[in-house]
């Protein structure tokens, strides 16, 4: 082992309080304590690794130094790809770093240290909500989210992908949260605090998992942090400070049940920090002995407020080594590289230490492949899915077309990655020049006097429109998201984090304004003074006299000035401006009442559209059942038919004819025919109530119109009602004998239903096509779908005819089978383009009546968890529309729900989530069959070969190939169709086959089955 | 944090004769669109006893200020050499840059300003009353003096109401350039002074 401590690293001897090693191991940062402010600084690596480098004098230390932060920053840590810097400090706030491409090395202008920032690091957002300094952030697996957590006992998920957005907020501590860490498996986050517990939260519901307070009961006195860690392999979380037998140590707490039995000990004050290694290890092979299979172990290091450091395997019963004294002060933090067999470690004292180890101290590291596969073996889930494909890029490719589609891929990948984003260093030039139209700076500079816009304001002041010389690159986060108000978890917690603001803002500086400002001025004054004198005696003119008192008196009087407010424009108002500031004297307190009240009012008003906001949520949920939220974006198929179309199931009626609920029922007219008044009990199905006239519009193209008119005229004591169809202009007419109470139309027929249960179909232009059809009972619900007629009675039976072959698809099929359950009602009812009925349910299930297997089938459950935890979106093809439209997506609602739950992708195993996905994708292609949805067919065909391919089932993919290929030899015997919904199924194979290039392990499987089109095609 | 950083000031026109406007080429930097425009100003010293001499040069308003990186080029007139004391005519005396935000100011830019007679005999001899045109300005470019101050960029309102309600008389005393926001009593300390070495 070997060690170093670096004295360039510091913050000028204030504390350093986090350091944070980058992913790739070039840089790492650290945070602590400035000036007047918090300070992050970045570092570069190599002049700590090798000592050629510390030497270089062209080889930069100190990378940048960002003073953002108001107050002292407790912890810092990149994210796990690299790009990003979180920080948390006294100021409550957190900040996301991330590097700026577009800018090359700079000062801080005024500072005082001429060391230029070589990397530009940018805070792209602030994380508001604490109310308390932040102690602790923490990365989880995959940055899916950023925690931290802070004195004012909360922790605070924060959706990574999408800053500033909170994910939740953990409460239940009593006590400053004063560590994090998250399991390496993404199943569980774990914080520390002052309150004398260690409390493990689930991912999946953000509940409390365990609160282990044992092993810290007798913990008396505070640590400034307690960082705790969880080993890689996830079996363990060791504690910061606990304490056993009144001696203090680091709890071991098994991820099995939590138990508490083990610690390490030794430290003669409390654990302040504990940090597992990243690396799994397992025994070195000593030469020339037998490779024993040695059980692979952890590697653990632990720093105390006793100065001293200790490093465990989990092999050893005893520490591998104890570092006395390393430091004046506390250790703060550490933190290890990548490869396992780094470390640094910081201390209050403002110094750090770097650790190197080699592998006959620590033992081999396991590769990621080996550290893989005992995730599996414990959890049946990779945390490396991308690790595949490093693996494969070493693979040969066999085949020429292979090659050819992958390098198509990588030349559009390229193209996509230059394109749109300019946040790639590379890029950053031509990004710069766009903004500057191709100007250099330098040109810029010579006429910007001139060039620049100015103008005159109302009141006659001169506004400069400043010349925009770089966009800020955002990166992922949308700089609109800044503006956006917060979206807090309520309205008061807003409200109070502005007031505390403000009044911190305002109390102190009032006070110090009294007591502090007298003690600065000495401070300030005299050694500027001193060194504006030798800054004058370079830069003016060496005849000046600079010696003399007399010069340098006044020198000291303006020191002042520098450092104090505007006491300054007090002074004899120059005559140039004498209007300047008379106007916004004037404006601007009002501009600041106004304000005020707009901020209030603000807040008013969202909470009263909160409120709103829930009224409506409530409606939607009453409403789920009303059809017309869910078939709003339906098209294809649907779109023939119309909105605000009189739905006959009980639902619909209320949403098109709000008003026919509250009208007494139709039962005060006599009806002619005696409308049978069915059985209550047999009638299941809501029946829509008479009006006295409707019309709706059938047809889209060509446009249909249907206007209905009930008891138009007396005829013989027989009440006549007029149907009124207008197509394309051309209008026609007929009579009926009852009162209609349902119509429907296509393009090609239209069907109404009357009161005394008989269905009327007519074609286009009006020609009765059928005989009246005698329902049993009264028609709940009608469609027309090309020349197919659905209707559904209020007996809860289901007929089906084909108009054109006068043939009974489906005969009064019973809803009864599907109408399980008490208060299950019909939702929605639906006739696709083919003929097949759909209906949905109100719980969320949607069959089919499947006329050639003569049963009902699922196609589409809403709380079905499968959808809900299906993870597809990668599979999902990027230039097609994301959403397929038919059907399948109508019943299925728009937003399809899949992969809603799968945000929470590292909570489920892989696994299960795999299965889970594969079992939708496979529902999904038997419903769009039985749909006979040929668009949705395909398109779920692709995203399940993707899937497929992305996951390696080979078996499935070769199965579902050699189903699209069929046989290539034809023989009676075979029963393969060559189409299958209209589709060619050879076609598809085409099309699937590009998909599974994209991985290229079944570049054998590609060739195969190229060679075997190509076969065909010839033939 | 400030949502304005500072990151150049490049004076031009420098050194220059005496009765030469001020130039200043300002670069910074803005992490956020800002809804108002920034104010700022250049403040001539013209006594180093007393701020009773102080001249606001210039004050201009720049906007619409988007995230981005920015620079504009700020002049000024010369000073009114009527209203600096014959005392002080020659010598070291200070230029302030400030810039506020809704009132409030957040940075403020100092240099050290020597004026001098380029003419060896009026160096040796400087008449008595002195003469401008004959006064050559030289700006200590490379020792910017950079103090920031901690404001409220979400909006000044509650400070402003205070400001109203508690001192309107003191407010319509003061000169109009002076915006109550920057009144001496709510004394924000200066948060962040950077000195040069």
């Amino acid at each position: 082992m070997k060690l170093l401590k670096p004295s360039w690293v510091s913050h000028n001897g204030k504390p350093i309080f986090s350091v944070d090693i980058h992913p790739d191991g070039t840089k790492f940062a650290t945070g602590g304590q400035g000036e007047d402010s918090g300070k992050v600084m970045i570092w570069n690596m190599a002049p700590v690794l090798r000592d050629e480098d510390e030497k270089n004098e062209n080889i930069p230390k100190m990378l940048c130094q960002m003073d953002n932060h108001l107050a002292c920053v407790n912890c810092v840590r990149w994210s796990n790809n690299g790009l990003y810097l979180a920080s948390g400090g006294d100021d409550k706030l957190v900040m996301v770093w991330k590097r700026a491409a577009f800018i090359g090395p700079s000062t801080v202008f005024g500072s005082s240290s001429k060391l230029a920032n070589v990397e530009q690091w940018r805070c792209v957002t602030i994380l508001r909500n604490h109310t308390g300094d932040v102690m602790d952030v923490a990365w989880s697996p995959h940055d899916v989210w950023l925690a931290s957590c802070s004195v004012d006992n909360t922790i605070v998920i924060w959706n990574a992908r999408k800053f500033p957005e909170m994910v939740t907020c953990l409460r239940g501590h009593t006590g400053l949260v004063k560590g994090l860490t998250w399991d390496p498996v993404g199943k569980y986050i774990a914080s520390q605090a002052d309150d004398h517990s260690l409390r493990v939260w689930r991912t999946v519901d953000w509940q409390m998992e365990a609160n282990i307070t044992k092993p810290f009961n007798e913990c008396g006195g505070t640590t400034h942090v307690l960082r705790l860690s969880w080993s890689p392999d996830g079996q363990y979380l060791v504690s910061a400070h606990a304490m056993n037998n009144s001696g203090p140590t680091a709890q071991i707490v098994e991820r099995d049940g939590w138990k508490t039995n083990m610690d390490f000990v030794g430290h003669r004050k409390a654990v302040t920090v504990v940090k597992f290694n990243p690396k799994i290890f397992k025994k070195k092979q000593k030469n020339g002995s037998a490779p024993k299979p040695g059980c692979p172990y952890c590697c653990c290091a632990v720093g105390s407020k006793d100065r001293s450091l200790s490093v465990w395997l989990t092999s050893l019963k005893r520490p591998l080594v104890v570092i006395h004294d390393l430091f004046d002060k506390s250790i703060m933090d550490i933190s290890w590289t990548l490869t396992g067999l780094g470390m640094l470690v910081c201390s209050m004292d403002g110094t750090v230490a770097y650790l190197d180890f080699s592998l006959d101290e620590l033992g081999d590291p396991l590769n990621e492949e080996e550290k893989n596969s005992i995730h599996q073996n414990i959890y049946g889930k990779s945390l490396a899915i991308t690790s595949t494909e490093a693996q494969l890029s070493t693979t040969i490719i066999e085949n020429p077309e292979m090659l050819k589609y992958q390098q198509e891929r990588q030349s559009s990948a390229q193209q996509a990655n230059s394109g749109p984003s300019g946040a790639r260093p590379e890029s950053s030039a031509p990004k710069l020049n766009s903004v500057m139209n191709g100007e250099s700076l330098e040109d810029i500079r010579k006429n910007l006097l001139k060039k620049q816009v100015e103008t005159r304001t109302p009141d006659g002041r001169r506004r400069i429109t400043p010349l925009c010389i770089a966009q800020l690159d955002t990166g992922d986060f949308s700089p609109a998201l800044f503006n956006s108000a917060p979206i807090l978890p309520s309205g008061s917690s807003m409200s109070n984090q502005l007031t505390s603001q403000l009044s911190s803002d305002s109390s102190p500086g009032q006070a110090s304004s009294l007591g502090l400002r007298p003690g600065h001025e000495p401070m300030l004054t005299s050694p500027p003074a001193n060194s504006a004198a030798k800054g004058l005696e370079d830069g003016v003119k060496s005849t000046l006299l600079l010696t003399s008192a007399s010069k340098i008196e006044p020198m000291k009087a303006l020191d002042s000035r520098f450092t104090e407010r505007s006491k300054a424009t007090p002074g004899v108002t120059a005559t140039i401006s004498s209007i300047v500031g008379l106007v916004p004297l004037d404006s601007r307190p009002k501009d600041g009442v106004s304000a005020l009240k707009d901020l209030k009012s603000k807040d008013d008003t969202s909470s009263d559209s909160e409120d709103k906001m829930a009224s409506i949520n409530k409606n939607l949920s009453f409403s789920k059942r009303k059809p017309e939220l869910l078939m709003d974006g339906g098209d294809g198929v649907v779109e023939k038919r119309k909105k605000g179309r009189p739905r006959k199931d009980k639902m619909a009626a209320p949403t098109a004819q709000p008003f026919t609920q509250i009208s007494p029922p139709v039962e005060r007219e006599p009806s002619r025919v005696a409308a049978p008044p069915a059985p209550v009990a047999a009638l299941k199905l809501p029946t829509p109530s008479i009006k006295k006239a409707f019309s709706l519009q059938v047809s889209m193209e060509p446009s249909v119109f249907l206007e209905v008119e009930n008891e138009v005229s007396l005829v013989a004591g027989s009440k006549l009602s007029q149907l009124r169809c207008s197509r394309d202009g051309r209008d026609w007419n007929t009579l009926l004998p009852s009162s209609v109470v349902t119509a429907a139309g296509s393009s090609d027929v239209i069907a109404v239903a009357c009161q005394d249960r008989m269905l009327s179909v007519f074609s286009s232009c009006g020609r009765r096509l059928l005989p009246a059809i005698q329902l049993a009972t009264p028609a709940s619900a009608l469609h027309c779908s090309a020349h197919f007629v659905m209707a559904l009675t209020a007996g809860a039976t289901l007929s089906v005819w084909d108009v054109q072959r006068q043939k009974a698809l489906v005969k009064n099929e019973s809803l009864l089978t599907i109408l399980s359950g008490a208060d299950t009602t019909v939702s929605q009812s639906l006739l696709t383009q083919h003929g097949v009925p759909v209906i949905g349910l109100s719980n969320g299930k949607s069959y089919c009546f499947s006329s050639s297997l003569e049963t009902w089938t699922l196609i589409a459950d809403k709380g079905d968890s499968m959808v809900q935890c299906a993870d597809f979106r990668s599979c999902l093809p990027s230039h097609d529309a994301p959403v397929s439209s038919g059907p399948l997506a109508v019943m299925q609602g728009r937003n399809l729900n899949a992969g809603r739950l799968a945000s929470r992708l590292s909570s489920t195993p892989h696994h299960l989530q795999q299965s889970m996905t594969l079992a939708f994708l496979e529902n999904q292609l038997a419903s769009a069959l039985t749909l006979q949805s040929a668009q949705e067919y395909r398109y779920w065909l692709l995203i399940y070969a993707r899937f497929l391919v992305n996951e390696g089932s080979e078996h499935r993919l070769r199965e579902l190939c050699k189903e699209l290929l069929g046989p290539v030899h034809k023989s009676a015997a075979t029963a393969w169709e060559p189409t299958t919904l209209g589709l060619r199924k050879r076609e598809l194979l085409r099309e699937v086959l590009p998909v599974i290039v994209e991985n290229l392990r079944f570049q054998r499987l590609f060739t195969e089955y190229q060679d075997q089109l190509e076969l065909l095609r010839n033939k | 944090m400030a949502k304005v950083q500072v990151l150049n000031v490049a004076v031009l026109d420098n050194p220059s004769r005496f009765g030469n406007p001020f130039q200043f080429e300002i670069t910074f930097e803005c992490m956020e669109d800002l809804p108002e425009d920034l104010e700022w100003k250049i403040i001539y010293v013209g006594s180093a006893e007393s701020e009773e001499y102080d001249q606001i040069l210039d004050s201009v308003l720049v906007g619409p200020v988007p995230a981005g990186r920015h620079m504009f080029v700020f002049q000024a007139d010369a000073p009114n050499t009527g209203l600096i004391p014959e005392s002080d005519a020659v010598g070291v005396t200070v230029v302030l840059i400030t810039c506020t935000y809704r009132g409030q100011e957040f940075i403020r830019i100092g240099y050290y300003v020597n004026n001098e007679y380029t003419e060896p005999e009026l160096r040796e001899n400087p008449p008595i009353k002195p003469d401008y045109t004959q006064l050559q300005r030289n700006i200590l470019a490379s020792n910017p003096r950079v103090t920031r101050f901690h404001i409220n960029w979400e909006g000044c309102a509650e400070r402003m109401e205070d400001c109203e309600n508690v001192d309107p008389s003191s407010n319509s005393m003061l000169p109009p350039s002076c915006l109550p926001g920057k009144a001496p009593s709510l004394g924000i300390l200066p948060d962040n002074s950077m000195d040069y070495l």
